[in-house]
């Protein structure tokens, strides 16, 4: 019987290519997911109806899915229309339009808490709406929404272990092929955890540190 | 001499409460006006209307002749687009109530905003007038500070010189001292004196009657929307004609 560190160094190249997967896989969705999750905020608070009704929808059903759900409805159902992402891209669209909905939902409640008056001090020298949204109004709500913006991201890293379901090869699918074969099944979810405590320390750590530097006076 | 601003037959309503009611007014160059009167007279609606943060329902507002807010086609009034509102605007300074200084800028950066986005100076040239203007308010030392680090009469002063580096044709004031505490009301005053003297247009609600009889040029008292009396601070304060401006004053005495 081997031991573990011997199935650790045999396994350490797979691991390490699944560990790579749940990096980059979280790190697209949560930057595409920011940029998306603006124009969501952007949109619900200032949109016309027009605009702001399909992405409350959105919004509103991403919120009150499961993830799991989400990422199984992106990896099937665009079939219905003649799509077949592979497992990859069908859980990276998920997770990101899930880090999305939430950063609207958030940007819109920081938007909507800052006073008026900054608006009207804004425009008073002379600011357009747009000028105003870009240098004084944005600025102030991020400084309000880093905490949950950091909090979105472990939740995206998280979440990424889901992605397993549909067959992407991330770190809690590779370990589970590891203890497959060599039934250290202890061992290895332990590491597997222990490496998602580490990501997301990782980031909350660094979270705090952009707040204190970033922080509302 | 043509007025600087001219404001004819202004109405404005909000919902069915009629807030001004026909207001003229012309301010010339060098004018301190002060605008006395009750809360709820339309002081600060008339100073919102000029500055176009408030939509008016009739009548019009003229800078150096220019119709702001609207221009006319076939006889018809139209919103002009947000663009040409800003320009207008950066025409006109204003100061508010609860100062409205930006929270995530400095002192100096709060100064240099107008002018680095509006102006489209470049930076260093920016920062040169702002830190003019902040030495010209006293705060020279206060530059790098956030608003939240200093006083309110501090902060004020702030705002007072984020509206005077746009070079402003008129410089509107809203209650600019009354949510500051009563020992820091003097230091705003003394800066608004000193721009008054060096011939500043001002355009000043007041509660601070002392002030506006010290420094102003004119007084109009105002009353439900519409101008019930103007004239030389010292003789519209110290004899007024109408019976609602005496009651006006013997109140603020109380």
């Amino acid at each position: 019987m081997q031991s573990f560190l011997d199935v650790l160094a045999l396994s350490s190249d797979q691991l390490l290519h699944g560990l790579t997967i749940t990096v980059a896989v979280s790190g697209v969705a949560v930057a595409a997911g920011i940029v998306l999750g603006a124009l969501f905020g952007l949109a619900l608070t200032y949109g016309s109806a027009v605009l702001a009704f399909p992405v409350r929808v959105i919004v509103d059903v991403v919120r009150g899915t499961p993830v799991l759900v989400l990422i199984l409805a992106c990896f099937y159902m665009p079939a219905g229309i003649g799509l077949s992402p592979g497992p990859l891209t069908a859980g990276a669209l998920a997770l990101t339009v899930f880090c999305a909905s939430h950063i609207g939902e958030t940007l819109r409640g920081a938007l909507l808490a800052i006073p008026l008056a900054q608006t009207d001090a804004a425009s008073a020298i002379g600011l357009t709406f747009a000028q105003t949204l870009g240098y004084v109004l944005v600025p102030q709500a991020i400084r309000q929404i880093a905490p949950n913006l950091v909090n979105t991201a472990v939740e995206i890293v998280k979440a990424s272990s889901l992605l397993s379901a549909i067959g992407v090869g991330e770190l809690l699918l590779t370990t589970q092929e590891i203890i497959g074969r060599s039934f250290k099944t202890m061992e290895f979810y332990a590491l597997a955890g222990g490496i998602y405590l580490a990501i997301n320390l990782l980031i909350a750590t660094g979270g705090s540190w952009l707040e204190r530097r970033y922080r509302l006076r | 001499m043509e007025p600087i601003l001219t404001i004819r037959d202004l109405t404005k309503s909000f919902g069915t409460h009629k807030v001004l009611q026909g207001v003229d007014l012309d301010v010339h160059a060098g004018d301190v006006v002060s605008l006395i009167g009750a809360s709820g007279s339309g002081k600060t609606t008339l100073l919102r209307c000029v500055d176009l943060l408030e939509q008016f329902d009739a009548g019009e507002i003229r800078l150096d002749g220019e119709l702001m807010g609207y221009r006319l086609k076939d006889g018809r009034r139209l919103r002009l687009s947000g663009r040409e509102l800003a320009r207008q605007r950066s025409r006109m300074g204003m100061v508010f109530q609860s100062y409205n200084l930006f929270p995530h800028l400095t002192a100096l950066r709060n100064v240099m905003l107008g002018l680095t986005k509006v102006r489209r100076l470049p930076a260093s040239e920016a920062r040169g007038i702002a830190e003019y203007w902040l030495d010209r308010v006293g705060l020279a030392n206060r530059r790098d500070y956030y608003p939240s680090a200093i006083s309110g009469g501090q902060q004020q002063r702030v705002a007072i010189a984020r509206a005077l580096a746009m070079e402003p044709r008129l410089l509107l004031l809203d209650e600019v001292t009354s949510a500051l505490d009563p020992e820091l009301v003097q230091e705003v005053l003394l800066t608004i004196r000193s721009l008054a003297e060096a011939g500043t247009t001002m355009l000043i609600v007041t509660h601070e009657m002392r002030f506006a009889r010290q420094v102003s040029t004119r007084t109009v008292f105002m009353d439900h929307g519409a101008i019930v009396e103007e004239g030389d601070p010292a003789i519209i304060l110290g004899k007024p004609n109408s019976r609602r401006l005496r009651e006006f004053l013997s109140s603020m005495s109380n």
